[in-house]
């Protein structure tokens, strides 16, 4: 006998998996910016572990607790509300010491909000391990930050000046300390301004780009140990909000952690073992990985956040402490946040709800879906939690970009051409749609800003987003797109079919469902639509490179602004935005890559973003924000469909001031970030054992 | 027999580096690699530090080479920048991007797990389904034989991600046993206790059921072929002729005889292991390989996903060996080599 080669290779491809098993499920993943940027996820046990790493400069309070066992917490929990210094050795130093002199005193009644009592772990979901970055979107802890209102408050500051938008001086909290107990100061400040941010070797391509103005870096001084102070000589009016904003670009690092590690501060022989044992190039790349702020995956790492992780993949249960001295308190003087430990498992994106409906999660909005809704509802009675349905503000849930610098010459003719978008965008009956995707309870119109926002005109949402098929076919004639083949579809000048084939990621049903409706409507005047799925890079690489005619994904992330936040979303100088990739090529490369935009409407668009950028007049900025919005709705430069899908929100009846209805977006509300979830408490049940 | 076995391991050998290059060439056929991707995203996103980690990455892992060289350096037939041969040969099993980690510890933790599930399926699959196939051969066309058949087809025909789905509710509405995963979430990243290994085992009974179910019709309905194929032969009747107790006479020669096919099996079983559960593992979220592999090759993880498909070619081939071994053993009237000895 020999080796059959058929059954070799038949079980070779068994090993493929099934098309069939779609992986992800939507989440709004996609559109957050930095959503998908493993590499700088990095784990790191080794060198997090070995003795030499371990935190420099030990806390006085000896440390944290080791990770106990589920029960032995369950235990604690319970404990903990009669004896909250139960929970950490660090907290046998009395609330007092650990805080600031000047905490942030939060008035929970005025909120609307209950005094809480401390206590408990929540457990809540996420579909993959780099997700649990987002806890500090979610607990929300900024130098500035915004709160219900949207009004910039200091947070972690105690206050700050902001003259002109040019001057900013910050003044820190005395006695402010990192979870490690060592001082939280100006020094932290200057550490990330100049020898992170300016050191060539940990940002080669320099400081971020909100910090310069024309390319010019402000000045920077350090006042004094509790004040700081940036100055630009042209107005930075970006400055505040993109502190503010749900993913913090963390302008303060804990120094005397992060020093042992940085070439300037330590001896290259000290370094040279540990960057030999994490295995990388050198003490740069050591360096940029031990300071993972945002990804949290260095659990050696101080933080001024609420908690702090413990654990580093790979688990399948991430765990984060609470921060013995976290700044906030509640009116009775008690430390926030109430929450002991947060629990984050790991489970499949598919089955997020069916974890929820099992009452498996304490808190989940992350990863649900409209479409869950029912499954969700079906199982609050038997496991005592309550789905919140929030709005979601965001432009339109399902937008379509007609790529107005497609390689192609005759599509982009086309798709430069006002009326074509115009007759597309009045070719959609956005009356059915809303009944299909949204149960009927979305809004009709572009893609715009919502109600909510100050910034908000009606006419932005209902100009050209009419329902006027005639109308539409009329424009299309006017074009010249006169000729028809046997099946009634319009052909294009060079003889081809008008087929337009329209890109998507293809993780969310509801863009393809809502997709195959819109390839009805356009067929009545003539315009054929073909949906083609593909993977997120794929289409983004096609996008980019001009492959692609249109792509359909989800509209406006910061649908909710205020005056002070910037606009720039709505102007051709970002890339990822579909409509006009190389444009925003051509402004991120300062020219080097992409064309340079040459439709005077959108050059417009430009000027405007240049003059938000230039003026600290909140009067001003918000004409600017009107005129830009007139421009979108006018040019239809993306063609909106419905808004308003519902966000459920799960959360166990006994989780407290968990909001019943609030706007829930990823920019500016930060998911829940701005609902501030330190002040969330257990109430009591004795019927229901805490988890 | 040496001559055999030699010439055998130079025909795995081929055999091998043919799958690896047609694994290479397969994954790297869509546009671009894991690495691009990154970089394009990170720079549109003015993300420095993370762009030149990885150009440092590409530049490392010969991401910036032509696509033959890539595939050499990988299986360790080409040296890497700093001069050495670093390969699947030499026991590197590479680097994962998307977990920015070495493959080796990627696969580590699911490669046992997924060992246990599958091992439990294949037990569960022979344990049920011997005993109803010589049931049902011995009586056929009785009605038992019948029930059996329609119940093992339905198992056949069910959709397992749906069964999955379905029982994975009332698993959880009507035994508490929580939803997804090999154990409760409680207890991951803690030591092996008596209660953690319970959790495990109760996981473990509705991935088994429903891989399982689709395997056992299937080998209920081989067995009772290959049982029916003997018992009819004039051996049986002799030996029952003689007097020979009925159970003996079915288990010590029909029985023997009909397990043939199922060693000659061994070589499907083994890979099987590995790749048998993919899409139940999915819907179940089990930290098992299948799960792990499907996202790799959905990023272009190139080496992750090149390890566990060349992982389980490898074990495709060693099953080969070993049931032709172990047929001959077996079965004195096969010969091996069949070079007219």
């Amino acid at each position: 006998m020999t080796v059959r080669f058929q059954d070799l290779f038949r079980s070779a491809a068994a090993a493929e998996p099934s098309p069939l098993c779609g992986g992800g499920r939507p989440a709004d993943a996609g559109r957050e910016r930095g959503s998908a940027t493993p590499i700088q996820g990095a784990p790191l046990g080794m060198v997090a572990t070995s003795p030499e790493a371990a935190s420099p400069l030990p806390a006085p309070s000896g440390g944290h607790p080791p990770p106990q066992r589920a029960e032995g917490w369950a235990r604690v929990a319970v404990l903990s509300v009669l004896l909250p210094l139960l929970v950490s050795p660090a907290l046998a130093e009395s609330a007092s010491d650990r805080l600031p002199k000047q905490p942030l005193v939060v008035d929970s009644t005025a909120q609307g909000r209950q005094i809480g009592k401390p206590g408990g772990d929540i457990v809540t979901l996420v579909s993959k391990a780099r997700d649990i970055r987002y806890i500090s979107t979610y607990s929300y802890t900024r130098l500035v930050g915004y709160d219900e209102t949207l009004a910039l408050k200091a947070d972690i500051l105690e206050k700050f000046e902001n003259d002109g938008d040019r001057i900013y001086t910050f003044t820190l909290r005395e006695g402010h300390r990192w979870s490690d107990g060592q001082p939280f100061t100006a020094e932290d400040i200057r550490y990330w301004w100049e020898d992170v941010a300016l050191n060539k070797e940990l940002s080669p391509s320099g400081p971020p780009e909100f910090m310069m103005v024309d390319g010019q870096p402000p000045r920077f001084e350090v006042i004094d140990p509790l004040h700081v102070r940036f100055t630009w000589d042209k107005p930075n009016p970006r400055f505040l909000p993109e502190l503010a904003s749900p993913r913090d670009p963390f302008i303060y690092r804990p120094a005397h952690y992060l020093k042992r590690f940085h070439a300037r501060y330590t001896p290259k022989a000290e370094i040279e073992p540990l960057v030999k044992q994490a295995k990388v190039k050198g003490w740069a790349a050591l360096h940029n990985r031990l300071d993972a702020m945002f990804e949290q995956t260095n659990p050696d790492l101080p933080t001024l956040q609420p908690w702090r992780v413990t654990n580093t993949a790979p688990a399948a249960r991430f765990v984060f402490v609470r921060n013995p001295y976290y700044h906030r308190v509640d009116s009775n003087g008690q430390q926030l946040p109430y929450i002991d430990k947060v629990n984050m498992d790991v489970s499949a994106g598919g089955l997020l709800a069916a974890k929820a409906n099992a009452g498996e999660a304490d808190l989940l909005f992350r990863g649900l879906n409209m479409e869950d809704i029912p499954i969700l509802r079906e199982g609050e009675r038997a496991k005592g939690y309550r789905t919140h349905l929030w709005p979601t503000a965001r432009g339109s849930e399902l937008a379509l970009y007609p790529n107005l610098t497609v390689t192609d010459p005759v599509w982009r003719n086309l798709n430069r051409d006002l009326r074509y978008r115009r007759a597309l965008s009045l070719a959609i009956d956005r009356r059915t749609l809303n009944n299909a995707l949204l149960f009927g309870l979305g809004t009709e119109g572009n893609d715009t800003v919502v109600e909510k926002s100050p910034l908000y005109k009606p006419e932005y949402r209902t100009l050209y987003a009419g329902y006027d098929p005639a109308q539409a076919s009329r424009l299309l004639d006017e074009i010249g797109l006169t000729q028809r083949n046997g099946a009634g579809i319009r052909l294009l000048p060079d003889g081809r079919e008008l087929e337009i084939v329209v890109e998507t990621d293809g993780e969310s049903s509801m863009l393809t469902d809502g997709l195959t409706l819109i390839s009805e409507f356009w067929r009545e005047v003539g315009v054929k639509l073909f949906v083609k799925p593909q993977d997120r890079t794929v289409l983004r690489n096609r996008a980019y490179s001009g492959a692609s005619v249109m792509v359909a994904a989800q509209g406006l992330d910061l649908a909710m602004p205020t005056a002070e936040m910037s606009p720039d979303e709505l102007a051709p100088v970002h890339q990822d935005t579909y409509a006009w990739p190389k444009w925003g090529q051509y402004v991120e490369t300062r020219g080097k890559e992409g064309e340079p935009c040459d439709i005077p409407e959108a050059k417009a668009l430009i000027d405007l973003n240049a003059r938000w950028m230039a003026t600290a007049d909140n009067a001003e900025q918000a004409a600017i924000w009107g005129e830009m919005l007139k421009n979108r709705a006018e040019n239809q430069w993306v063609i909106g469909t419905v808004s308003g899908a519902l966000q459920p929100v799960v959360a166990k009846t006994r989780l407290r001031n968990v909001p019943d209805t609030q706007t829930y977006s990823w920019k500016p509300t930060a998911l829940i970030g701005i609902y501030r979830m330190d002040q969330f408490f257990w109430g009591p049940n004795p019927k229901e054992a805490s988890r | 027999m040496i001559r055999y076995l030699a010439r055998r391991f130079i025909t795995m050998a081929v055999t091998l580096l043919i799958i690896s290059a047609v694994v290479f060439v397969i994954i790297k056929l869509p546009p671009g690699d894991f690495l691009t991707n990154q970089i394009a995203e990170l720079r549109s996103q003015g993300e420095a530090a993370s762009v030149a980690k990885a150009q440092f990455l590409m530049q490392q892992y010969g991401l910036d080479r032509p696509v033959w060289e890539q595939y050499l350096r990988w299986v360790g037939l080409w040296p890497n920048p700093e001069g050495a041969f670093n390969g699947l040969i030499q026991g590197n099993w590479g680097w994962s991007f998307e977990y920015d980690r070495p493959v080796r510890e990627v696969v580590g933790d699911a490669l046992w797990l997924t060992l246990v599930v599958n091992l439990a399926v294949v037990i569960f699959v022979h344990l049920v389904s011997i005993p109803i196939a010589i049931y049902s051969a011995t009586r056929q066309y009785s009605i038992g034989d019948y029930v059996a058949t329609f119940i093992g087809y339905i198992g056949l025909a069910t959709p397992s991600f749906l069964l999955a789905l379905v029982m994975l509710f009332y698993a959880n509405r009507w035994f508490e046993v929580s939803i997804g995963g090999l154990y409760d979430s409680a207890y991951s990243g803690l030591p092996w206790t008596w209660e953690k290994v319970r959790s495990l085992l109760a996981h473990l009974v509705v991935p088994t059921l429903v891989i399982g179910l689709g395997g056992t019709a299937a080998m209920i309905r081989r067995m009772r072929a290959n049982l029916l194929d003997e018992l009819g032969k004039q051996y049986v009747v002799t030996a029952r002729a003689k007097g020979l107790p009925p159970t003996r006479a079915l288990l010590k020669y029909p029985f023997r005889m009909s397990l043939n096919p199922f060693i000659a099996d061994i070589g499907n079983l083994l890979p099987h292991l590995v790749s048998g559960s993919v899409l139940v593992s999915l819907v179940l979220s089990l930290p098992t390989v299948g799960p792990i592999l499907l996202a790799a090759l959905k990023s272009q993880d190139q080496f992750l996903a090149g390890f566990i498909l060349m992982f389980v070619a490898m074990l495709t081939v060693i099953g080969m060996l070993i049931s032709d071994l172990l047929l001959a053993w077996l079965d004195p009237r096969i010969r091996l080599g069949g070079d007219g000895r």
